[in-house]
């Protein structure tokens, strides 16, 4: 029966409107179509806006700010007030989630995209409905659904996450205080984020993981230079481990007990061992659809689901788990749906990791180029070569060009260092200005300002010229 | 610094009203000394001063004391210790200063207690640290359901309403005074009326983190606590809860449920049954830390 109740229909309905959702909506409606967005919580923006990738790099851009301080304070002989630190931290926090909450509802406002807010789950693979917070019950049918509810932490249920010692990537963000130490569970892009985060505010971090290096995806070196700035600003780095078990105290400590016998205690834990798609109150059998044994969606090329109609976006399909990917997927999603041709996927996805420092790449890693042609020549840059790194006090920098054996052609560019994420994109746009990848040559004859971090690409191509013999 | 808002016209047939007058009168003239009750600091004492002394004990007994627990933060913070960060929760001061520090403090705390001592509203005092504690167990439960840090959420929660006994002070004071006799029922109301303006006057003195002073003050009216406004929100709905688990015939648990702070928190009516669920372990826990 849904005749006892409100029903809405509409030409799109988007679950979630985090990164995937707000662009599948606004693609849409910009093709004319009548589109809603359900979101079960009071603002936009999903996990995004609210406890991830803005909240993480205000924090991190607050830290970064806070260390310059402290060294104007040093070379000016005065002294910050330790209270200012944590709150400036959080204060700034609070303004910019709030600005960014803002600023996405009245991006959806001015669209003419309306807002439903509540829980949706399926009653069938038409309709959805929403669960308002104050109780009331609603429907809406609609000709597509996109289904964009993202993801939260994954806690095994052996790891007491009690959101006040032992905390998650959520509630990590509303501390009170700094601790003096922390252990980070995880060697994935969240935990190497944080674990960098605080050991730049002076927190000693102790990082477990299982694997014997952590961001196990990314280029060994680039890798090699974060966990190095990550030791020298005090942390530790503890891989190849297996976790006995995890305890608080009851008193002032996190105890970690390590397969192998170590004990690990702090203040605080964060336990950022990835995260898990959030589809539990979707009610997907109504729609015909199941979660895959890994908790995903599965979705074809174009983000649909095994019901025509029926598409999933974002954290829900799983890796690479990136804002600009979901971002991609919502809008190439959307255009497939409405019969719009949603053009040649690019094939040429930056990834930027937050950490202390940057981390960026694009294109074939150094081993699957190998794989793919053996021979492969590698240039390099370190920052400390370049004039704007050694005035900006950039010197722990370095930038990867991976070329083919012939060393002409770019395959893929790999940069650890503070502006990584943003100088990957100079790296992107050449490989995609000519087929199957750059001239690398074209780095040493065309002219960059001076001093600049993109200088670097000059100098790694210089040795990718040296290297195939001039 | 808060301001004390005074008492609009004394009306001679109304006692509550000559008593918030003379309340307010007081606290204008500034006669008012932020109160100190350390209902467990002589026993903070004795075990510091035993060879069983150990740190889970001592927190337990400063936890059971709202004022003490917000006494030892605020000395913790002074200079006499200079820590490197606020520090802001009694788990976090014995992790900072070590337990004898701790104890020391508390001792401390103990030396000046008597100054607020209410003969005669034992039961009220009484009541008035069952909801505390409730409010801040209750907070925590709130908090875990946002996926927000509890710490922050349990001392707003304790804390919230400290500006309480230091009214019935207040208020005791000034009724012997007028020569006025007191029920029950109008200490609760008098209390409840100017509770949060000596609160923050407490709070300010004391010095407590930001966040639990913009939840004592402004804990029922939680859309003026700038910047703060989750918190106070917290704090409201632990208040709530806390007074229908601990007075009795307050309000039944629809009365509970039928408030915009739920949609304000984003809590769903599951999470509502979530929340209402841990009475019994609220209770508990109430009865256990309760002197």
């Amino acid at each position: 029966m849904i005749d006892d109740v409100t029903t809405l229909a509409f030409d799109v309905l988007v679950i979630g409107s985090g990164p995937a959702g707000q662009k599948a909506a606004i693609q849409a409606r910009k093709a004319g179509r009548k589109v809603a967005v359900v979101e079960q919580e009071k603002g936009v923006g999903g996990m995004c806006v609210q406890r991830g990738t803005i909240p993480s790099k205000t924090l991190r851009e607050t830290a970064l700010s806070l260390a310059r301080l402290r060294r104007g304070a040093e070379l000016l002989d005065f002294k910050l007030r330790p209270d200012m630190e944590v709150s400036s931290l959080m204060t700034r926090l609070d303004q910019v989630v709030k600005a960014n909450v803002a600023y996405l509802g009245r991006q959806l406002e001015r669209n003419g995209i309306h807002r439903l807010y509540g829980r949706g789950r399926f009653v069938n693979a038409d309709t959805v409905e929403i669960l308002s917070v104050d109780g009331s019950r609603s429907r809406v049918t609609a000709q597509t659904i996109m289904i964009a509810t993202g993801s939260r932490p994954r806690t095994p249920a052996e790891i007491p996450v009690d959101h006040e010692n032992v905390l998650d990537s959520d509630s990590i963000l509303s501390m009170l205080y700094l601790p003096q130490s922390l252990t980070v569970l995880g060697g994935g892009v969240i935990a190497c984020e944080y674990a960098s985060i605080f050991a730049h505010l002076g927190v000693r971090v102790t990082m477990i993981d299982r694997t014997p290096r952590p961001l196990a995806f990314m280029d060994a070196d680039l890798v090699g230079k974060f966990v190095q700035a990550f030791e020298h600003n005090g942390g530790r780095y503890l891989g190849g481990q297996t976790i006995g078990s995890v305890e608080w105290d009851g008193i002032s400590q996190v105890i970690t007990r390590l397969g192998n016998g170590e004990t690990v205690s702090s203040d605080k834990m964060l336990v950022a061992l990835g995260r898990v798609a959030a589809v539990d109150g979707l009610d997907l059998a109504a729609a015909g659809l199941a979660a895959t044994q890994r908790g995903l969606l599965a979705v074809d090329e174009h983000c649909r689901t095994v019901v025509p109609h029926i598409y999933a976006i974002g954290d829900v399909i799983g890796p690479p788990s990136l804002a600009a990917t979901a971002m991609e997927q919502g809008r190439r999603a959307a255009r497939h749906a409405l019969g719009l041709g949603p053009g040649l996927p690019s094939e040429m996805i930056p990834i930027g990791i937050y950490t202390i420092p940057e981390m960026a790449s694009v294109g074939l890693s150094a081993d699957e180029a190998e794989k793919r042609t053996p021979g492969t020549i590698i240039g390099q840059a370190r920052f400390d070569e370049v004039a704007r790194g050694q005035i900006s006090g950039i010197q722990d920098g370095l930038l990867k060009l991976v070329c083919d054996p012939s060393g002409k052609k770019l395959l893929g560019v790999h940069i650890v260092g503070e502006g990584a994420t943003e100088l990957i994109h100079v790296g992107q746009m050449a490989m995609l200005g000519r087929e199957g990848g750059a001239d690398v040559d074209l780095f040493v004859e065309n002219t960059f300002n001076f001093p600049t971090l993109a200088e670097a690409y000059r100098v790694a191509a210089l040795d990718v010229w040296e290297r195939r013999g001039g | 610094m808060p301001t004390v808002a005074t008492a609009p016209a004394i009306d001679a047939n109304d006692p509550s009203a000559q008593i918030r007058a003379a309340v307010a009168d007081r606290l204008a003239a500034g006669s008012f000394e932020v109160p100190m009750l350390p209902q467990v600091a002589s026993q903070v004492s004795i075990l510091a001063s035993s060879a069983d002394a150990d740190a889970p004990r001592l927190s337990a007994l400063i936890h059971r004391d709202a004022v003490l627990a917000g006494h030892v933060l605020r000395i913790a913070n002074s200079p006499a210790y200079m820590p490197r960060m606020p520090i802001v929760s009694l788990q976090q001061a014995v992790a900072r200063l070590g337990l004898q520090v701790v104890a020391e403090i508390a001792f401390a705390a103990s030396v000046q207690s008597g100054v607020f001592r209410v003969p005669g509203y034992e039961s009220v005092l009484k009541q008035l640290w069952r909801h505390s504690l409730a409010s801040g167990a209750f907070a925590k439960e709130i908090a875990r359901a946002r996926r927000f840090n509890v710490e922050s959420a349990f001392l707003c929660g304790l804390l919230h309403a400290v500006g309480r006994p230091a009214m019935l002070q207040l208020t005791t004071d000034a009724a012997k005074a007028l020569r006025l006799t007191l029920t029950p029922a109008r200490v609760f109301t008098l209390l409840d009326d100017g509770h949060q303006e000596v609160g923050a006057l407490v709070a300010a003195k004391w010095e407590l983190p930001k966040p639990v002073c913009a939840a004592i003050t402004h804990y029922q009216d939680y859309r003026r606590a700038a910047g703060f406004e989750h918190d106070a929100m917290v704090t409201f709905l632990a208040d709530r809860l806390a007074t229908h688990l601990t007075v009795a015939g307050a309000f039944d648990e629809t009365s509970v449920r039928d408030h915009a702070v739920f949609a304000d928190l984003n809590l769903y009516p599951d999470d509502v049954n979530a929340l209402l669920a841990k009475k019994e372990s609220v209770a508990r826990t109430v009865d256990a830390m309760t002197v």
